[in-house]
């Protein structure tokens, strides 16, 4: 892990108002790497996610991603410049997948590359094609998403998101707003995804997933990073007390 | 798996299956029934009206023979209000993006005129565009610019479609900027996260979707539009309203004309209710698929 990291998070403050959800997070993804990060409701880890590609801005610190430099509190057409081109190299999957419901499923996913990258109709179409058969819901294209089960268009958004062909895909609790009988699937796409080498960052409740799929696990509780290494040592042996009662209530079947 | 489960039961002989057909029958019967009595209720308040005129001495004839001159203004009524909605639902498409944008500008702008134009009656509008105005203009052209000043004076049709435009515009600014902030804050954040500009996300996210929701209250500013255009008049629009008067006037027939007139104008709002309705159906289809 000497090489350059593909994602660092530096000294990252975030305040909503007087609430202060992320204090001092410093945080670095290599690429290829399979991150996880967990922890409770409310301890920021969404948030943390979200700053990497700016849905939230950041109060304080630095995002580097792929070198590109990006500090916080500045403006400006630099500014937006730099974040225009995080955006494009991450990727970014929704716990209420947000698909476009007025577009087909195959529009939604080349929509990024005619729109954003304007690319050629039929290129585009041919690069949505490959990313819903990596998802195996090519036999959908014509659909629209109202007629997709929930974990349908959770793999369609998928899709969507690898059509930019991003350097790191960021997952945001991407099966906590589908039926429990639907979260296999979903899971399936991501763990395809992790063996072919993708770099992903993941915010889940899913232990299981975390347990067998990261390379790395990253415990946060109160806006704060507190623990993180190998799953084995993190679900084995954990330090903090927090992290210990995380994963005691996930083992008597609460944690979900 | 889920389709196997709604389709099981329908498969089955129900031994309760008439009892079923005699209640939904039952019902229809009912519906029909009531819409028979409303429908008689109608007529009886029609037959009512027609009697009362008949016997203050209202002249069946003279409306008969004058009903064509209402005709030819009906023309101008939907001719004007046509255009200004259209202009009107241009203005209301910016001011509403205006006034939902972080730029103070277009804030402060939008806002200024949305205010202004709600917070005064429209005849007043009328009269400041079509009196007022030229007098900006003779002005200007006495300062030495006669082709600026010109353009202030406006004739009377292209005076009320300005008129009407800028005062349904504000309005509808209003209703396009619900149109627009009722697309869940999800649909714009996956559009960003996607490298949408605010441009892009706006064209190709939101205003799609906002535009369904948006259409079925523009027909209802259209069909409002039609009634406010009688206003008008004011300035000899030869449009339904202002024929009505000429021959009330002449004739001293007024209860006549002005009836004569109100039938005009229901008539276009039912046309256009229906209209409308046929429209919103077709939106509905086009996106379940």
């Amino acid at each position: 892990m000497s090489a350059e990291p593909l994602i660092r998070v530096a000294g990252l403050h975030k305040w909503f108002g007087m609430l202060h959800v992320l204090s001092e997070i410093s945080l670095e993804v290599q690429a290829r790497e399979v991150v996880c990060i967990i922890g409770r409701s409310g301890s920021g880890k969404s948030t943390l996610l979200r700053c990497i590609n700016f849905l939230e801005e950041p109060s304080a610190g630095k995002i580097m991603v792929d070198n590109l430099v990006v500090e916080a509190g500045n403006r400006g057409r630099e500014h937006r410049k730099l974040v225009h081109e995080i955006r494009l190299k991450t990727g970014m999957v929704f716990q209420e997948f947000n698909l476009f419901p007025h577009m087909s499923v195959l529009e939604n996913v080349a929509e990024g590359p005619i729109t954003v990258k304007k690319m050629d109709r039929s290129k585009a179409v041919k690069i949505a094609e490959m990313n819903l058969d990596r998802v195996g819901l090519l036999f959908k294209r014509n659909e629209y998403p109202n007629r997709l089960s929930g974990g349908q268009k959770q793999r369609v958004a998928i899709a969507r998101a690898l059509a930019m062909e991003p350097q790191v895909m960021l997952f945001d609790e991407p099966t906590s707003a589908l039926d429990p009988e639907l979260i296999g699937e979903v899971l399936n796409v991501m763990k395809k995804l992790a063996q072919e080498g993708t770099t992903m960052l993941v915010v889940t409740h899913e232990m299981g997933f975390a347990r067998e799929v990261a390379d790395r696990v990253v415990v946060m509780a109160e806006g704060e990073i507190i623990e993180q290494g190998a799953p084995d040592s993190v679900f084995n042996a954990p330090h903090d007390p927090r992290t210990q009662a995380l994963i005691e209530r996930y083992r008597s079947g609460g944690a979900k | 798996m889920t389709t196997e489960h709604l389709e099981g039961p329908a498969s089955v002989e129900d031994p309760h299956q008439a009892m079923g057909e005699s209640l939904v029958a039952l019902q229809q019967r009912k519906r029909v029934i009531q819409g028979l009595k409303v429908t008689g209720v109608w007529i009886g308040l029609i037959a009512v009206v027609t009697a009362g005129m008949l016997m203050l001495h209202i002249s069946p004839s003279y409306m008969l023979e004058h009903y064509d001159v209402i005709l030819q203004g009906a023309g101008t009524t939907i001719y004007v209000s046509l255009v200004s909605i259209a202009i009107a639902t241009i203005l209301a498409l910016f001011g509403s993006i205006s006034r939902l944008s972080s730029n103070p500008i277009a804030q402060g702008i939008s806002g200024f005129y949305v205010s202004l134009v709600r917070g005064t009656p429209l005849l007043i509008q009328i009269y400041v565009i079509y009196l007022g105005l030229p007098q900006i203009g003779e002005q200007l052209t006495g300062l030495g610019f006669p082709a600026i000043g010109k353009l202030f004076i406006l004739d009377a049709v292209p005076a009320g479609i300005l008129a009407l435009s800028l005062n349904y515009g504000a309005y509808m600014t209003e209703i396009f900027r619900a149109g627009l902030q009722s697309i869940s804050y999800g649909q714009r954040e996956a559009a960003i996260a996607l490298g949408m500009t605010p441009w892009q996300v706006m064209r190709r996210v939101i205003l799609p979707q906002a535009i369904r929701i948006i259409i079925p209250d523009v027909g209802n500013q259209f069909i409002a539009m039609q009634k406010d255009s009688a206003l008008v008049s004011v300035m000899g629009v030869w449009e339904i309203t202002f024929i009505a008067n000429r021959y009330a006037r002449r004739d001293s027939k007024y209860m006549e004309m002005f009836l004569v007139a109100a039938a005009a104008y229901w008539i276009l709002t039912i046309l256009s209710s229906w209209l409308q309705g046929r429209l919103e159906k077709r939106m509905a289809q086009a996106y379940e698929r």
